[in-house]
């Protein structure tokens, strides 16, 4: 009986330790995560300083964007929730290798444009491969990158805000697990506390 | 069962959305609401709580990302926000820095929610 209750206080003890060592990894994260962010507020700043007012802000957000980066969020045992951060970068290379084709395509296509008197409806089918190719690279890339919004020669700060940024979503993705992972360890410790409290009067039956 | 790749949504002021926003998170097209809002002055307090309601029930958002002076706005919607999925993260903007004994998470992390206890 006694060696139960003593197994229970350990429980008890090392999900308090648990407890307290998330939340000092949750309060560096954070701590992180607020330098992060100011530091990217404060290129944007210099990048508006640069650029000019107008030049940096609502006013620049593309009509149509598409998401870089995704979140893969799971369901783990006792409801909680972890997020891992995807980045699409390795897309850019796709269009990287098509282009080493697509250039001589494009060029064939360029140089046959000269004789299109005598080639005709061959050059027409064969400028659609490279046009829709053409179209589907240059409207990916430029859809792509937020930075090209503001112009194609942004200035440093700019990238460096960017940056931060792509950092800042890592570490929210991170916060938002250990957050989760909080709040199910006190669900458990309260658990544990209600049962404490009702075994003893069953013992004492 | 891991969730396909969810979005990232964010409610906050102008350079806290644009700086988010190049990091990649922003999702605009003509089928489909946008996943972030810029709040101005001028936004009313019912279209940052339609929107942010909106984002709780979209199944397509894993986290949700809320300048923490926003967050005060519609504190009781947060609060009402139970569930794991979406996450919802309250960050700091340039006039109001974090604090953290306004943070749903923490104050439940706390057991300030005393009617909890006692269930």
């Amino acid at each position: 009986m006694t060696e139960m209750r003593v197994d229970q206080h350990n429980r008890l003890d090392a999900q308090l330790l648990l407890f307290m060592d998330q939340l000092e990894a949750l309060e560096e994260k954070r701590h992180k995560l607020n330098s992060l962010i100011e530091e990217g507020w404060f290129s944007i700043a210099k990048a508006r300083y640069s650029m000019g007012n107008k030049q940096v802000s609502v006013l620049q957000y593309a009509s149509e964007m598409e998401p870089l980066v995704h979140v893969e969020a799971s369901l783990l045992e006792g409801g909680t929730a972890e997020f891992k951060c995807e980045r699409r970068e390795n897309k850019t290379e796709e269009p990287k290798n098509n282009t080493v084709e697509d250039i001589g395509a494009k060029e064939t296509g360029l140089r046959r444009r000269i004789n299109t008197k005598q080639k005709g409806v061959k050059e027409e089918e064969q400028e659609t491969d490279p046009q829709v190719k053409t179209k589907a690279e240059s409207s990916t890339p430029e859809h792509r990158d937020p930075l090209k919004w503001f112009g194609i020669l942004v200035p440093q700060n700019l990238k460096q805000a960017q940056s931060a940024f792509k950092e800042v979503i890592t570490l929210s993705a991170e916060i938002a697990s250990l957050q989760s992972a909080i709040l199910a360890t006190r669900k458990e410790m309260q658990m544990k506390e209600k049962q404490e409290k009702t075994q003893p009067e069953i013992k004492e039956e | 069962m891991p969730g396909r790749g969810k979005l990232i949504a964010v409610i906050g002021d102008e350079d806290t959305c644009t700086g988010f926003l190049l990091g990649g998170i922003g999702e605009l097209n003509k089928n489909r609401k946008p996943n972030f809002l810029v709040v101005e002055k001028d936004t009313s307090i019912t279209e940052i709580e339609e929107t942010f309601k909106s984002f709780l029930a979209r199944s397509d958002i894993g986290i949700i990302l809320i300048n923490q002076f926003i967050a005060e706005m519609i504190r009781h919607a947060i609060d009402a926000h139970m569930q794991s999925i979406p996450a919802v993260l309250e960050i700091p903007s340039k006039e109001h820095p974090y604090d953290a004994s306004k943070d749903s998470i923490l104050r439940r992390a706390k057991g300030m929610f005393s009617a909890e206890d006692f269930r």
